[in-house]
């Protein structure tokens, strides 16, 4: 993985992509069973449409949240730290839709000898209707300044890079 | 009460109360967080590779940055949370929401249906192979609102995540919508 400097992101541009192609029932199920989540509605489709009404069993947003992570952690590469994310579920996606991920620089700025970097992100399907959007915080290292310390450590001067309003 | 009508002032007492901490029953273990990452679809080495994670500032291998939120499973010996789904026809087998509580009382509502209105979380550490997650829950605001389609509860708690050693690895204030 090419390690990436604050120094090369842009303002206006896609830090990253990220594509986990199409959920079927099984891929969702294999969701269920790994966090022992038994909810109905994620894999027993006559329950779900005939109990609750809806289109077809449900993509776990409990799922998306952690592509949403990947996404940010993946952009910003192994020298890089996802310290901040908020995100709201947009609208359902039921089994068969494809799930994809893009996240674009709005702001950045170095605090303290560390480069910070705002993120929007977004989860589209296959129609490109967004189900999941936010806002994230990357920190990135400054071309010849320190590594990002892991554990991040959280500072006063850091307060300053705020998540933005919703949109 | 269970069921009852409830006041804007029997919902403002929940805000700042906290859980007992709640301690998952398992270390993480590496075969759990192998089907974990499976099922996310994230092949980064860092989470089964032991050499390559080694080799990088974690030190060994570690869970996703999200992972603590999915850190605590029914321990063995304990209730049968699926005992109602053959009991009652119209049980949604969710365990009654206890994946959202992390050790909080629950809310006393007559609201039914539950939506998650959002998350906000910030992240500090990877939780390690080996070390086992704890999370500290409070209510940081409930309150009633009135919505264009009737009252709803707006609830935001607050969970911090740490290792047993009290190593903070992230803060997640999650937003609950009840109708």
């Amino acid at each position: 993985m090419a390690k990436l400097a604050f120094d090369d992101i842009a303002v206006g541009s896609c830090l990253g992509t990220l594509d986990k192609g199409v959920m079927t029932t099984a891929h969702i199920m294999r969701w269920s069973a790994a966090v022992e989540n038994f909810h109905r509605i994620h894999y027993d489709h006559r329950f779900a449409t005939g109990h609750d009404g809806l289109p077809d069993v449900l993509i776990n947003g409990s799922w998306k949240q952690h592509v949403l992570a990947q996404l940010v952690k993946d952009s910003l590469g192994p020298d890089g730290w996802l310290w901040k994310i908020r995100f709201r579920y947009k609208k359902m996606d039921v089994a068969g839709d494809s799930i994809r991920g893009r996240a674009d620089v709005v702001a950045k700025e170095v605090v303290d000898g560390l480069g910070f970097v705002t993120l929007r992100v977004a989860l589209t399907d296959q129609n490109d209707k967004v189900s999941t959007a936010g806002y994230a915080i990357g920190v990135l290292p400054v071309r010849g300044g320190p590594p990002v310390p892991y554990p991040f450590v959280r500072k006063p001067a850091f307060d300053t890079v705020q998540l933005p309003a919703d949109d | 009460m269970e069921g009852s009508a409830k006041t804007a002032d029997d919902y403002a007492k929940y805000t700042g109360t906290k859980g007992e901490p709640k301690v998952a029953p398992m270390p993480l273990e590496r075969d759990a967080l192998r089907r974990f990452v499976q099922a996310i679809m994230d092949r980064d080495p860092l989470y089964y590779d032991e050499a390559y994670a080694k080799g990088t500032k974690y030190g060994g291998l570690v869970a996703p940055p999200l992972y603590p939120v999915h850190a605590f499973r029914p321990p063995a010996g304990g209730p049968d949370p699926l005992d109602l789904v053959r009991e009652d026809p119209d049980a949604d087998g969710s365990g009654g929401n206890d994946g959202v509580y992390f050790g909080l009382a629950p809310l006393e509502t007559p609201f039914k249906r539950l939506l998650n209105g959002g998350n906000e979380i910030e992240f500090y550490r990877c939780l390690a192979v080996g070390e086992r997650c704890v999370a500290r829950a409070r209510y940081a605001d409930v309150r009633l609102k009135e919505g264009k389609s009737g009252a709803m509860l707006l609830t935001t708690i607050e969970t911090e995540f740490t290792t047993e050693t009290g190593e903070l690895l992230a803060i997640n204030r999650q937003t609950l919508i009840w109708r």
